[in-house]
This record gives structure tokens, C-alpha cells and sequence, in this order.
């Protein structure tokens, strides 16, 4: 029987603070955003809230002291633990005993703001280079979304509400400048004036995702579309795969800028060179699977949207 | 009130009024069941009670006499003389038998006890006998505890008006979850029914929390949190607890204990005292036992004297034409006892290291339990921490029952007008539980000190090409090695899909909710695919009966390697 380095091995598994590469299931981010216990039962999971953020259920500020969690952390316990709320009080304590933790240890905090801080950077950098639209007033269920792929640039969108939609000259297709910028009637009218029905409703959650991949410039850095795709034919089934992968594949991205993000803050010199060599290794074989993977995926998608 | 199924009420003539009560939630009783000493205490509405027997005692010894055919326990028969409890008839110590196999160390110092224990040395219950009419009589620990909670409960009864079924007790940091089952089992046999086994340093953490919770209300002080050293030593066993409280809330940080405790130190003592003390005390003749006991009664009372004088005269004629007389110092008494106490320490540190806690930090240290007024104790402690007081807002004897109550009252759902009950225990878990993987190895799940309610998972995958079962068997403790640990039971996982080795993900998950009830599940995931080929297996932990230390050697040898599991390795 085998059994290489296997207690450490089990412990670091264990552990958060890890480097986990090993499938993307395990990978702390992804337990992060759903924490489901995998082998078992499925009705957690629906109840879970998918992605709650651990500062908003804990009620406490990005920035907020050790301090502050733990006032927040006990005046929710009194709330929820089990002792006072009975069963049901569970699963909701579990959440906050892995958030307290996490955020009570600077390496683990670090490296969660960091996962996080990534996500954010990911739409923010999309925002600022896409014009990705803005919201006036308050957040609604709906947004509006134009097709540029459909969009022939007649600028009627643009005449009849010119607070939400906006040209863009250099590749002659309307955007959404401001949600609801304008009041509905106007919304509705610019909708309906369209001559080749480009500009959709779409869900809010959805619009981001959208805005993003609507981009026709190749990013660099991303790794999974940084290959040099264009802009996909159709958007919205293109948005749907990525939905799919962007739950798998986030885990692995933030892992990979977690690894980065460590090895700049903790690495001693003494270490560098055998961590380079690792990581070198570690990016190759995973970046080869996840780009076989990508291609596979979402290139099928493209050809049958086509 | 869903009627628990394990129910084996043994005198049970409240069953009319049940229902009645029901509307109300009944307040659960804290009982503290001392190695040597017991108390009960409960919420009265507007604070702490403890209750009293029918001699006005507070603190009764925790020993059950068989005489005849009616034994009886501490709470209510009365000791003419400490010899008569030491005459073979009387079973005590039971907490540090219970739920122990006959391998056990801590047994095997129980043999020179004046009742009889004897091993075998298999890993099977020991067999323990009391003296009744010159004829040794079989019983159980479980059966000896079961008998003095009966006593207790009908005392608590016939104080409150009012039937009594839910209790909280306290226990040992050091206890497994087997041990915790028996306790649960003595219980069930009195008709008791078990809310809360909370470990007794934190029960002290509750009522500390309460205790700085009222002072914060007298000087509406702004409730800053302040962390506290528990170290609680009885007759039996040593716990040590970092608690850091604010508002309320006490939050266990770390817990570390051992079954060390005035039993060791009495027993070193009489050792020293008279030097060929072993034959005497594991013959158990008659004489013997007479004997034995002058020499324990004596010991003690020499210890006792220590605690207040410098040193103690001790003249004791051992009736068998033997006599000691020697003048015994403290500094003797202290030598003696040298690995304990270095024992007591090391648990101190290591709890503080676990709570990753400065001595700095800790705002104020807490001693209970029998052997906290043992002067190198106190200063062992006090020069641990460098300071020069311990915290003096606590009866060192009573504060786990105290704590207990208040824990009663809180899980019942009671609550104060005052605030008096507005209080929480984030408890934490005592022991590591995990599986055997890697060969002989212990892979830990749930590590030592997770915050409770926990929940963690682990992968494992398979040792041999298309194997297509796996062994899960779970343990719980700190060695390495699973012989190390308690095993609390063992399930298997079929019908693994065929592929080599290494490649099935067999997932194994624990919880442990705040009741402290562990469950474990396991399965095999199918990576891509949310639907599970095989069922998932949900099993509550321990499943095993008494000669569990047997069941570890069969399965080894059944199944030795052949349904192994390893821990994944970093998959790349």
C-alpha cells in the first residue's frame, strides 16, 4: 500500500490555507459559494443562499476590525445557535462558524478578500472597459441589453432615450449607457422603435455576464478567453455556457491569483526557486486542461449557435 | 413531547402528568457527578439553586452501597464512618470506569480500590463486583450511576414538586463519545433524559459568563471582551478551558484534559506511605481490605491536612500488625505527586497554545474542583500566568453545577426579564474525530477545538484497481495511529464504480450539531454528474457496544488491507 506524505496530505485537504489544485469541486472558493457538504443531502443546498458573502452574513464592513466581527459574530450566535433557535438553527450557525473563522485568521481573511477582491476586479475591469452600464435609481429586476451583433446602428434607441442608450462610434452599434435612465414610456418606445428588435429585456443577474461577453476585444490574462475569440454569435447561449463554467471554473481562477497573491506576500527567498518550478508545472498541466476544457465546451456551443 | 425511543424508565410514575407540563417548557436540572462528589442545581426563576438532601448537604458523595439486596446511593444513606464506604460493598469512582475497556491504564490504577475490578486485558468491559455478605456480586458502572441518579432525581423531585426528565450534565473533557453513550445509558436507565453532556470547565466558562455579564449591567460597562483560564481538577480528572467572553456569549476556545486527578495523588501518596502496598491492595481477602482502607482514610486526611499545614503526622495501625508512623512534609507530598502536577501544567499550556492565547491576555484565571485548593496547584497556575490572585467569584465546588443549571435553563428556552438568562456556550470539540486511511493511520475530519456546530468533509479514494468496497471506520482522538484513539463504529461503502486505483472520490463528511450528536456521511462523487450512482450513506456515530477495543482487533484482522481507503493526494 502507498500512502506517500499522506497524513500531511490529508491535513492540508483539510485545511483552507492550502493550495488546492487537485479537482475544482474541492477547491475552498467553490465551498465558499456554496457551503454544501457535497455527499450529501441536496436539500441544504437549495436552502443554502448561493455566494452569500461572508461579511454580509456576518452584517460587518469590508474593512471592519477583528472586533467589530466578533461583536457581530456573538450577537448573531444569540440569534441563531442552536441552543436558542433549536434545530433549524443549524445550518445557519455552520455558515457562520466557517465565516467567523475565515475572517478571524489574517491568512485566511486575506486570502478570502482576495478571492472576492478578484471578482469584484473582474466586473469592475469589464466595466470600465466596456462602458458596462450604469444604474439610475434603484436596482430593478429587469435591465436593458442591447445585441450588438444584431444592432445596425440606426440610432433610433439613441433618439428617443437619450439618457440610457448611447452610441458607440467606433463600432457603430448602440449600448446602454444608464439603466432607466429615462422613464419607462420613453424605455418602451426606444424598445419598440428598434427596426431589427435588438435591444432585450434581460434579468439584472444575467446582465453583467451579458455586457461581458458582448466585448469583442480578446482580454489578456483571462485565461480562458484570452485565446483571441471574437465576439460570440449568439450572445445569450454563449452567456448561458459561461454561466455554467464561470461556477467551475471561478474556483480554479482564484486559486491560481490566490497562489500568486501568497507567493508574493509570504514567500522567502530560500523558497522561490522550488516554487517557481512548481508553479510553472501547475500552471502548465492546468491551464492546458482548463483550455481543452473551455474549447470543448464552449466552442460547441459557438458552432451550434452558428 | 416526542418520547425518545431509547427510554428505559426504570421508575417511572410520572407518565400521568407528562402531558400537563408539557405547555410549559420544563427547566432541565444541571447535575455536576463528581468522581467523588456530586451536586444538582436548577434555574428557580430568578437564579441559581442549588439543592440540598435530606442531611442539608450540598455536595453528596457519589458512591453506591450494596447491602442486602437494596443498594443505595450517596444522596440519601449516611455513612457512620468513611471506613464503611471503604469496606468492599460500596462502588465508587464509577466515572472513572465508565465506558472504559479493560486495557485501559486508568482501569487497571481502579484495581486497588476496595470493590473488586478485574481484567482481562482484551478490550472488553471489566468486570466489577461489590462485597455483599462475603459474596462478590457483579455490577456495571452504567448500573452504579444509574442507581445514584435515581436517588438524585427523586431528591430533585420531591424539592421541586414537579417530575424531573431533562437534565444537563457535566463531564470530563477527556470522556469519548463512547463513554459519553454509557453516560446517556445510565441516564435512560434512571428515566432521565440527557439535553446537554457539556464538559465541565466550560460549564464553569457559563456561569463565569453570566457572573461578568452582571457586573457589565452594575457598571454599564461597555462589555469588552475578556478571556478567562478555567482549570478544574477533581478527584478524577483534570480539564483546562480558554473561554473568551463578552456580553454574554462564552465561547470556548480551546479545551485540553486527562484522567489525572486526587484519585493519582492519594494513590501515589498510600504507595509511598507504605512501600509494598501493591500486593495488599490487589488481593482483596478480607483483611486485606480492612487494611487497605485505614491506610486510604488516613492518606487522605494527611493530604486534606497538607493543603493547610506544612506538614502532617501520620500514625495509622493497619490492623495486621503493621503501623505507620511518619511525619510527612509538604515538599514530600509534592515530589511524590511531581509527574501530576507536571502533567497539570503541560495540560495548561497546550490549552492556551490551542487557544493561540497570551499569557497577557487572559484577564482572569479560574480554579475548581477538589484539588484547586492544593497549594503547589495554586501555584503552579499562578506562576504559569505570573500573577498573584486567582479569581475569587466562585465556590470551587460548586460552580459546574451552577454552570450546568444555567445551561438547562438557557437550552430548555427559559428566558429572564432580567437578562439574567440571556447567555450562550459557543462550545468547541474536546477530541479530533476522523477515519482510518493510509494504512493504520488517523486522518482527522473535525480537528480538536472547532468551534460547535461543525461540519467538514475530507476525499479519499481507493488503495486497489476496481476495488469496489471501502471500509469507513471512524475514531475519535489525538494519536496518529488509530490504536491511539477510540473507536466509536465502522460502516462500509458498496458498489464504488469499477476503476483504477485512485480514481473514485469517495467523499466522508462529519457533523456535529450543538447537542454534540456526530453524524457521518459518506459517498462516492461523480464529478460532472449531480446525481450519485450509489446512495449516500448518513450514519449517527458511535454504533459500537461495549467490547469495542474487540471489534478494532477483528477488523483488522477480517479485513486488514483489503478494503483500505487513502487520503487524495494533491491532484495536480
Amino acid at each position: 500500500m502507498v500512502l506517500s506524505g499522506s497524513a500531511v496530505t490529508a491535513s492540508q485537504i483539510c485545511g483552507h490555507s492550502t493550495v488546492k489544485n487537485s479537482i475544482w469541486s474541492l477547491s475552498p472558493t467553490w465551498r465558499q459559494r456554496s457551503p454544501v457538504i457535497r455527499c450529501c443531502n441536496r436539500k441544504v443546498r437549495e436552502e443554502q443562499k448561493m455566494g452569500k458573502n461572508y461579511y454580509e452574513l456576518l452584517g460587518v464592513s469590508v474593512d471592519s476590525q477583528p472586533r467589530e466581527i466578533k461583536e457581530a459574530y456573538r450577537k448573531l450566535q444569540k440569534k441563531y445557535h442552536p441552543d436558542i433557535a433549536g434545530q433549524e438553527g443549524h445550518e445557519h450557525t455552520l455558515m457562520l462558524n466557517e465565516a467567523y473563522k475565515v475572517l478571524m485568521r489574517e491568512d485566511l481573511r486575506r486570502k478570502y478578500d482576495t478571492s472576492i477582491g478578484q471578482m469584484r476586479a473582474f466586473f469592475s475591469r469589464n466595466t470600465s472597459n466596456l462602458g458596462f452600464s450604469s444604474w439610475e435609481g434603484p436596482f430593478r429586476q429587469h435591465a436593458l441589453f442591447v445585441d450588438e451583433n444584431a444592432c445596425i446602428g440606426c440610432r433610433e434607441c439613441v433618439h428617443h432615450a437619450s439618457n440610457t442608450f448611447m452610441m458607440d462610434e467606433a463600432l457603430g452599434c448602440a449600448r446602454v449607457k444608464v439603466q432607466f435612465g429615462d422613464d419607462e414610456q420613453k424605455l418602451e418606445v426606444s424598445v419598440d422603435s428598434c427596426p431589427v428588435n435588438c435591444i432585450h429585456w434581460v434579468d439584472r443577474e444575467e446582465l453583467p455576464v451579458l455586457e461581458f461577453l458582448i466585448q469583442p476585444q480578446h482580454k489578456e490574462g483571462y485565461g480562458v478567453f484570452g485565446g483571441g475569440w471574437e465576439r460570440p454569435k449568439n450572445v445569450f447561449s454563449a452567456a448561458e455556457s459561461f454561466n455554467k463554467q464561470l461556477k467551475h471554473q471561478t474556483a480554479n481562477e482564484y486559486q491560481q491569483t490566490k497562489t500568486a497573491h501568497v507567493t508574493v506576500e509570504e514567500e522567502t527567498p530560500a523558497q522561490a526557486e522550488a516554487r517557481v518550478n512548481a508553479r510553472k508545472k501547475i500552471e502548465e498541466e492546468k491551464f492546458s486542461r482548463l483550455w481543452d476544457w473551455a474549447k470543448e465546451a464552449f466552442m460547441k456551443d459557438m458552432w451550434k449557435a452558428e | 413531547m416526542a418520547e425518545p425511543a431509547y427510554i428505559v424508565a426504570s421508575d417511572n410514575e410520572t407518565t400521568g402528568e407528562e402531558k400537563s407540563s408539557a405547555a410549559f417548557p420544563e427547566i432541565a436540572i444541571g447535575i455536576d457527578i463528581g468522581t467523588s462528589q456530586c451536586s444538582i442545581a436548577v434555574w428557580n426563576g430568578s437564579q441559581v439553586e442549588l439543592l440540598k438532601n435530606t442531611r442539608n448537604q450540598k455536595m453528596m458523595q457519589s458512591f453506591v452501597m450494596f447491602k442486602d439486596d437494596t443498594p443505595s446511593g450517596g444522596v440519601s444513606s449516611h455513612l457512620s464512618h468513611e471506613h464503611e464506604m471503604l469496606s468492599g460493598a460500596a462502588i465508587f469512582n464509577m466515572k472513572r470506569l465508565i465506558g472504559r475497556v479493560d486495557t485501559d491504564p486508568v482501569v487497571h490504577a481502579s484495581k486497588s480500590l476496595p470493590f473488586l475490578v478485574q481484567t482481562l486485558d482484551i478490550g472488553v468491559r471489566p468486570f466489577i463486583a461489590a462485597l455483599v455478605n462475603n459474596v462478590w456480586r457483579s455490577t456495571t458502572p452504567e448500573e452504579v450511576l444509574a442507581i445514584f441518579l435515581v436517588e438524585l432525581r427523586a431528591m430533585a423531585e420531591v424539592q421541586l414538586r414537579r417530575p424531573i426528565r431533562n437534565v444537563v450534565l457535566t463531564i470530563p473533557v477527556s470522556f469519548s463519545r463512547f463513554q459519553l453513550t454509557r453516560i446517556e445509558r445510565a441516564c435512560a436507565m434512571a428515566g432521565l433524559q440527557v439535553l446537554r453532556l457539556m464538559p465541565e470547565p466550560t460549564a464553569v466558562a457559563l456561569l463565569y459568563a453570566q457572573q461578568q455579564q452582571q457586573t457589565e449591567h452594575e457598571n454599564m460597562g461597555s462589555g469588552s471582551e475578556k478571556i478567562a483560564l478555567i482549570f478544574n481538577m477533581g478527584a478524577g480528572y483534570c480539564d483546562v478551558a480558554v473561554t473568551a467572553t463578552a456580553g454574554g456569549v462564552s465561547q470556548i476556545k480551546s479545551l485540553a484534559g486527562s484522567a489525572i486527578g486526587g484519585e493519582d495523588l492519594l494513590q501515589n501518596m498510600m504507595r509511598h506511605l507504605l512501600p509494598n502496598a501493591e500486593s495488599l491492595l490487589s488481593d482483596h481477602r478480607i483483611n486485606e481490605i480492612k487494611s487497605m482502607a485505614l491506610l486510604r482514610v488516613a492518606t487522605q486526611e494527611a493530604i486534606h491536612k497538607l493543603s493547610f499545614q506544612t506538614s502532617v503526622q501520620v500514625d495509622v495501625d493497619l490492623g495486621n500488625g503493621s503501623k505507620i508512623r511518619k511525619v510527612v512534609g509538604r515538599e514530600e507530598f509534592e515530589a511524590v505527586n511531581q509527574k501530576v502536577f507536571d502533567r497539570c501544567e503541560s495540560l495548561i499550556t497546550q490549552c492556551l497554545h490551542d487557544a493561540k492565547v497570551e499569557i497577557e491576555d487572559v484577564s482572569d484565571i479560574i480554579a475548581v474542583g477538589g484539588c484547586s485548593c492544593i497549594p503547589k496547584i495554586k501555584n503552579l497556575i499562578l506562576k504559569i500566568f505570573k500573577r498573584e490572585e486567582l479569581y475569587k467569584g466562585m465556590n470551587p465546588s460548586e460552580a459546574a453545577a451552577c454552570g450546568a443549571a444555567l445551561e438547562g435553563a438557557v437550552a430548555s428556552g427559559v428566558s429572564d426579564p432580567f437578562g439574567n438568562l440571556d447567555l450562550l456556550t459557543i462550545q468547541a470539540t474536546p477530541l479530533a474525530v476522523g477515519i482510518r486511511a493510509d494504512g493504520n493511520n488517523f486522518i482527522p475530519i473535525i480537528p480538536r477545538n472547532t468551534t460547535m456546530p461543525a461540519r467538514r468533509d475530507l476525499i479519499f479514494t481507493t488503495v486497489h484497481d476496481n476495488q469496489t468496497q471501502a471500509l469507513i471506520i471512524v475514531y475519535e482522538g489525538e494519536g496518529n495511529k488509530v490504536e491511539e484513539n477510540h473507536l466509536l463504529g465502522y460502516f462500509k461503502i458498496t458498489g464504488i464504480p469499477p476503476a483504477p486505483k485512485g480514481v473514485p472520490e469517495i467523499s466522508v463528511c462529519m457533523d456535529i450539531d450543538a447537542s454534540n450528536a456526530l453524524r457521518v456521511f459518506a459517498g462516492v462523487l461523480q464529478p460532472r454528474s449531480s446525481h450519485p450512482a450509489i446512495p449516500f450513506m448518513e450514519v449517527r456515530m458511535p454504533t459500537v457496544d461495549d467490547g469495542h477495543g474487540w471489534c478494532a482487533e477483528a477488523l483488522h484482522r477480517a479485513h486488514g488491507a483489503s478494503l483500505d481507503l487513502v487520503t487524495v493526494q494533491k491532484k495536480i
